[in-house]
């Protein structure tokens, strides 16, 4: 019976409902929505690898380094192998379909990270072909690219010496699950960036943007960071070496407050919804001032009138908290597709859409405490003088 | 003699108004019988609906004894009298007081909700109480869809689901046309008459109180008179079988 009154009070006003819901629907969506671009933000550092390092210049990271430089630390104690990686900037056919391209080592390169696996091709085909490329599943999707098919790059930093486009044949497609590698890059091999560039066939920054370093097992990085950042201490060019996870935070750092920034909005957002659920919740309870009069004039409890406005108030957030939810996942994979490339590997994690429903629940509680505790104090006899 | 169902001694109450104390019922001594229909009448601010609240378990004395149905009220907690009210009193309100978002049915066996009867027992029960005030026909409306005389016969369908003792009505017939009222009005009677109920009826109207078996008085928030009417005369000369 309690549970037939919450439905039809709820179901009294239903435009008033609609909206308080929505209201939580959207805030929920928000919430999970921001969450979720921080932790991706942040996953990148998390996820990080301890025996992976990473060699920038320390002027800047658009300083290149010397290719001399990788037989040198290859020589490095607690050095195993090398990873180049070489930032691209091209664009593909126009300069709004923009998408991250690296150079880098098709030897080393994919035994450097787990969880990256072919899901069409192979990557012995991507290896031994020299203008091959490997794209992401997500960037596949996004512009329709198969194995076989040609990517033409017009190049931004590397630009063709007689004007021509960059031309890229799909070799395989990966799918990462390690936030390192998101699912909307393309790869493709140093080698041709160096050839054309030494040829003359394409103008160019001589260099490494960042060398990879991969350590052997139960090797100290600190040691091994000493080492390479000794080794070129007197130049040509000094190098900084810090490991991934430092390496990625600086991208994360480089947004400035961006994550506190949306942490700030969740935050508001909470906050202007829980004033909307607590505002129809006082209404409702001052609408049914009277009905609980008759309640208690009934025999019903002080506990039974606490628990009705109550348990409206949480049955109105957590569905519309469970609605939210649901609306951030769906729309996880057209997002991570869309703003992926701005934001690599966007998902939805678990622990978001537990906090979310959690949110949700403490916002129906704290907005329906109040109301119920002054409907539950209410004498029959007062409640019903009241003119609501 | 029939043994009294509400017993008062020295009953009072007040009520703050600013800086002024309003004594509404002074040191009240009244005894009522069970299975009396009585009209309880007074002029405004005589304390009518203050007595009718207290005798209800709504409110509290101030001071005095107040026992009904057995049970010394003055002394119970809320929950205690909460539970009180579902075992032994139906209410009748002026302003019919259903909850609006319940069918007439739903409204019927919201206090059977509060006994131990099952689903199906509280359904039918809750019919048996519509199809005794005649409004089988409406049970699933719901009061926004009834006519006020309508309302009022839910409403004391209500009163009885349980079958209480007591049957409080505060100016039942109030909001009534005379149609209407006089509807309530022989269902209040045959309440009494055919299932013994006691009822204590709070109305300003002669008319109304015509068809209680006693007129209590109230004054000043004391005892005025109790006179018996012509029903009530007789039925003391028809004993009930």
């Amino acid at each position: 019976m309690q549970a037939r009154m919450v439905w039809r009070n709820l179901m009294a006003h239903k435009l008033r409902t609609f909206l308080t819901f929505g209201a939580i629907v959207l805030a929920v969506f928000l919430l999970c929505f921001l969450r979720a671009a921080v932790r991706t933000l942040e996953g990148s550092v998390e996820a990080a690898s301890s025996n992976r390092l990473m060699v920038q210049s320390a002027v800047s990271l658009f300083q290149d380094l010397p290719l001399a430089y990788e037989n040198k630390m290859r020589a490095v104690p607690g050095v195993d192998w090398i990873c180049k990686w070489q930032w691209f900037g091209g664009v593909y056919r126009e300069r709004s379909n923009f998408f991250a391209q690296f150079g880098i080592d098709p030897e080393t390169f994919l035994r450097s990270y787990n969880g990256v696996a072919m899901v069409e091709g192979t990557y012995e085909d991507f290896a031994q072909t020299k203008t091959g490329c490997l794209i992401g599943k997500g960037l596949a999707a996004s512009y329709g690219f198969g194995v076989g098919d040609d990517i033409p790059l017009i190049g931004t930093i590397f630009t063709k010496a007689d004007g021509s486009e960059w031309r890229f044949t799909v070799k395989a497609i990966y799918e990462s699950t390690t936030p390192v590698i998101d699912n909307n890059t393309m790869f493709f091999h140093f080698e041709v960036l160096k050839d054309a560039v030494e040829t003359g066939a394409a103008r160019g920054p001589r260099g490494v943007g960042v060398y990879m370093l991969r350590l052997d097992d139960g090797v100290s990085p600190e040691t091994v960071m000493a080492g390479v950042d000794t080794l070129f201490e007197n130049g040509p060019q000094r190098v900084q070496t810090t490991t991934e996870a430092e390496f990625n935070r600086q991208f994360v750092t480089m947004l400035g407050g961006v994550p506190k920034l949306l942490g700030a909005i969740g935050i508001a957002v909470l906050f202007a919804i829980f004033f909307a659920v607590l505002n129809t919740m006082l209404m409702a309870a001052r609408e049914r001032t009277r009905s609980n009069g008759i309640l208690k004039a009934m025999g019903f409890s002080d506990g039974y009138v606490f628990r009705s406005l109550l348990v409206e108030s949480m049955v109105l957030a957590l569905v519309g908290g469970v609605v939210g939810v649901v609306f951030v996942k769906l729309v996880e994979a057209p997002v991570s597709q869309s703003i992926g490339r701005a934001i690599g590997g966007f998902r939805v994690e678990s622990s978001t859409m537990v906090i979310g429903l959690l949110l949700a629940l403490g916002i129906g509680l704290a907005a329906g405490v109040v109301p119920a505790w002054m409907a539950r104090r209410i004498e029959p006899v007062d409640a019903f003088r009241s003119e609501a | 003699m029939n043994e009294p169902i509400i017993d008062l001694e020295g009953v009072c109450r007040s009520y703050e108004r600013g800086n002024e104390v309003l004594q509404v019922l002074d040191h009240l001594d009244l005894e009522m019988q069970r299975g009396t229909f009585y009209a309880l009448m007074g002029p405004s601010g005589s304390g009518k609906t203050t007595l009718l609240n207290l005798i209800g378990g709504l409110d509290r004395p101030d001071r005095g004894r107040l026992i009904v149905c057995g049970e010394e009220l003055q002394d119970l907690s809320s929950s205690e009298l909460a539970r009180w009210r579902a075992d032994n009193v139906g209410f009748v309100f002026q302003g019919f007081n259903l909850l609006p978002v319940l069918t007439a049915l739903e409204n019927v066996e919201m206090p059977l909700s509060l006994t131990p009867l099952s689903r199906s027992r509280r359904r039918a029960q809750a019919e048996l109480a519509l199809e005794l005030v005649g409004l089988k026909d409406r049970m699933q409306h719901r009061p926004r869809e009834l006519s006020g005389g309508q309302e009022q016969r839910v409403a004391i369908a209500r009163a009885i689901a349980t079958d209480p003792a007591l049957i409080l009505a505060d100016e039942p017939t109030g909001d009534l046309d005379r149609a209407s009222a006089d509807q309530v009005l022989e269902l209040l009677q045959k309440l009494n008459d055919e299932l013994e109920k006691t009822i204590l009826m709070v109305t300003h109207d002669p008319r109304a109180a015509d068809h209680a078996s006693a007129i209590v008085h109230l004054d000043k928030g004391r005892l005025g008179s109790i006179e018996t009417t012509e029903r009530g005369a007789t039925q003391a000369a028809k004993p009930r079988s």
